[in-house]
Order: structure tokens, then C-alpha cells, then sequence
């Protein structure tokens, strides 16, 4: 009987071992976008890192700050030196778990919940946001947007300019995960 | 000197002055972006140098590399086209090697020299190192 137990716990593992648990991507695109009725600022990148895990229904993603792109050179420069420290500060970092209930094996458009930290500019600050995922067997599919206030992050933004940028900076993320071999 | 003369002057100073601080301003606010073609590099090495100076110690390599124009060279172990039409070309590693970045207008321009790459050939690339994430990322890159 102990014998049949431990074997079945064996396959078990074995079992999870085989399924495919972890999704990831390297090219998520991420762009954020502040409107202000002086001045609209878009800014893209299609280089974050980003994996999910659907057994604890964890996230994560990752990104360099110097791979956004603006539609203004000028713009790109003051948001490396001057608001986002590049240098200094070469990544930004989400963490998370998926809160709300999901069905990895529906194949269906669903809208949860995500909980974690964000950190940019080396400050670090728990946020809430909506996704669309839809799971699948051969790749997962993500939408997320989410809100932030650069002053929440640290990031001065001098008073000749403050109108020229959104109080809060809309954040889009646009994922198509691929099942992670490793 | 008159009175009208001298009045006339200061205007004219004062226009011309006017022009040259909207011309350097209007050129500052639209100045071109780097051409990393033609920039020549500051660091040339193999990808695997690359790596190892990453893995040994990302804050010292940031510091080295961030921003600076590289030119690597490695054995090609994954293509891909995102669908903004670039092209990311992994170096040495599929997942933790490095990751070079040809934009879409590169891509075109490029187009006959990127044919020639394919997996487990060696290719050479020049761009600007953004840091490492899971590999480390070399973007703007343009084919050598």
C-alpha cells in the first residue's frame, strides 16, 4: 500500500514535471502614453521580459528603460537623463499574482485581477490592475493597462513642464507568451 | 548718431538675435536621432566576452556598456521577426545570450547581408547596449 502511494506521488510529480507550467515571452510590447492638451508623449518598446506561471498564477515582467522609443529624439533624451535616471536606474521591474479566479484550460478571453509591485526609478510601489487573458495550450495571450503617477516613483518633474505631462501615465502591455523550456 | 539710427540698430540686433535662439531652439526640440551606422564602436567583442562580463557582474557592466555603441560578434541561434517588422537576432544563447535588435527601416536597408544570416552562422552587429534583462539587449543594430 505504501509502495502504491509512493508511486502514485512519483507520477505525480513526474506528471507536473511534463506540464507545461511556465509561459514566457521576450518581446512584449509596452507603451505608455501621457495626454495633455499641450503635449501628447507615446513612447514603445517591444523588448520586455515577461513570464507567467499557471500554477501559482504568478507575473512577471521586466524591461530597459533605454529601449523606449519617442517620436521626438529630444523626448528620449529627457526621459533617460532626466526623469527615469536610465543610468542609474536601467530596469523596471513588475512582480504579481493573479488574484482573481482563472481557468487555464478554458481557452477563453477572461479579466482578472493583478496584484503586485511595481519598481522604476528605485521606488517601489504596489499596484492593482485589470488583464485579458486568454490561456491556451501553445501560447498565452495578455492585455493589461494599467495607471501611474510619476511622482509616486520618485521621478521629479520640474514645474515649467509639469503640464506638459499627464498626472498619471497610462501603461499598456500587449504579451503573447510561449510555453518556457528549460 | 541719430536718434532713429541707433533705434534701428537695436531692432535689428534684436531680430537677428531672435532667429538664431528659434533656430537653435527649434533644432534642439527636432534633432535627429543617433545613427549608430555611423558611429563608429566603442567596444569590439565576441558575444561570449559579452555575456561572461554580464554574468560576473551586471552593475559594473551596466555602467561599462549602457548607452555605448558595440559591435559583437557570435554564432546566430535564433531569428525572429516581431510584428513591428524588427528583427532580433540571438547570439550564442536562445535565452541568455545576446539579443540584437535590427529596426524595421534597418531590416529593409539590410535586407541582402540579414539574408545571409541564418542559424549556426556567425554574425557580427553594431548597436547600442540597452542591458541585461534574461540576455543582454543590444538595440538600433545594424548588420557588419
Amino acid at each position: 500500500m505504501n509502495k502504491l502511494i509512493l508511486f502514485l506521488a512519483l507520477g505525480l510529480v513526474f506528471f507536473n514535471a511534463g506540464a507545461q507550467n511556465r509561459f514566457f515571452t521576450k518581446d512584449a510590447k509596452i507603451n505608455f502614453n501621457s495626454s495633455t492638451p499641450l503635449e501628447d508623449i507615446i513612447a514603445e518598446t517591444n523588448q520586455a521580459t515577461t513570464f507567467i506561471d499557471i500554477d501559482k498564477n504568478e507575473v512577471a515582467f521586466s524591461v530597459l528603460t533605454t529601449s523606449f522609443k519617442f517620436r521626438r529624439a529630444l523626448m528620449e533624451e529627457h526621459f533617460n537623463e532626466n526623469y527615469m535616471e536610465s543610468a542609474k536606474f536601467p530596469k523596471a521591474k513588475f512582480t504579481g499574482k493573479i488574484v482573481s479566479p482563472i481557468d487555464w484550460k478554458s481557452e477563453k478571453p477572461v479579466v482578472v485581477d493583478v496584484k503586485g509591485e511595481l519598481t522604476m526609478h528605485g521606488a517601489t510601489k504596489a499596484v492593482t490592475f485589470k488583464a485579458t487573458i486568454t490561456p491556451g495550450k501553445t501560447k498565452v495571450i495578455a492585455t493589461a493597462e494599467l495607471k501611474v503617477t510619476p511622482e509616486d516613483f520618485k521621478i521629479a518633474i520640474p514645474s515649467a513642464v509639469r503640464d506638459k505631462i499627464a498626472k498619471e501615465v497610462t501603461i499598456k502591455i500587449d504579451a503573447i507568451y510561449a510555453p518556457y523550456q528549460q | 548718431m541719430s536718434k532713429p539710427k541707433t533705434l534701428r540698430i537695436i531692432i535689428w540686433v534684436f531680430l537677428i538675435g531672435l532667429i538664431c535662439a528659434a533656430s537653435a531652439i527649434y533644432y534642439v526640440f527636432n534633432m535627429p536621432r543617433r545613427n549608430i551606422s555611423k558611429e563608429n564602436a566603442i567596444y569590439t567583442l565576441v558575444a561570449k566576452q559579452l555575456i561572461s562580463d554580464f554574468r560576473s557582474d551586471e552593475t559594473v557592466a551596466t555602467a561599462k556598456y549602457l548607452d555605448q555603441v558595440v559591435a559583437v560578434t557570435g554564432e546566430i541561434k535564433s531569428i525572429r521577426t516581431l510584428d513591428n517588422h524588427s528583427m532580433v537576432f540571438s547570439l550564442e544563447d536562445q535565452m541568455e545570450g545576446v539579443s540584437c535588435t535590427v529596426d524595421s527601416a534597418d531590416v529593409v536597408n539590410n535586407s541582402s547581408k540579414l539574408a545571409q544570416f541564418t542559424i549556426g552562422t556567425k554574425g557580427q552587429f553594431k548597436g547600442r547596449c540597452s542591458g541585461m534583462l534574461m540576455d543582454i539587449q543590444i538595440i538600433n543594430c545594424v548588420p557588419q
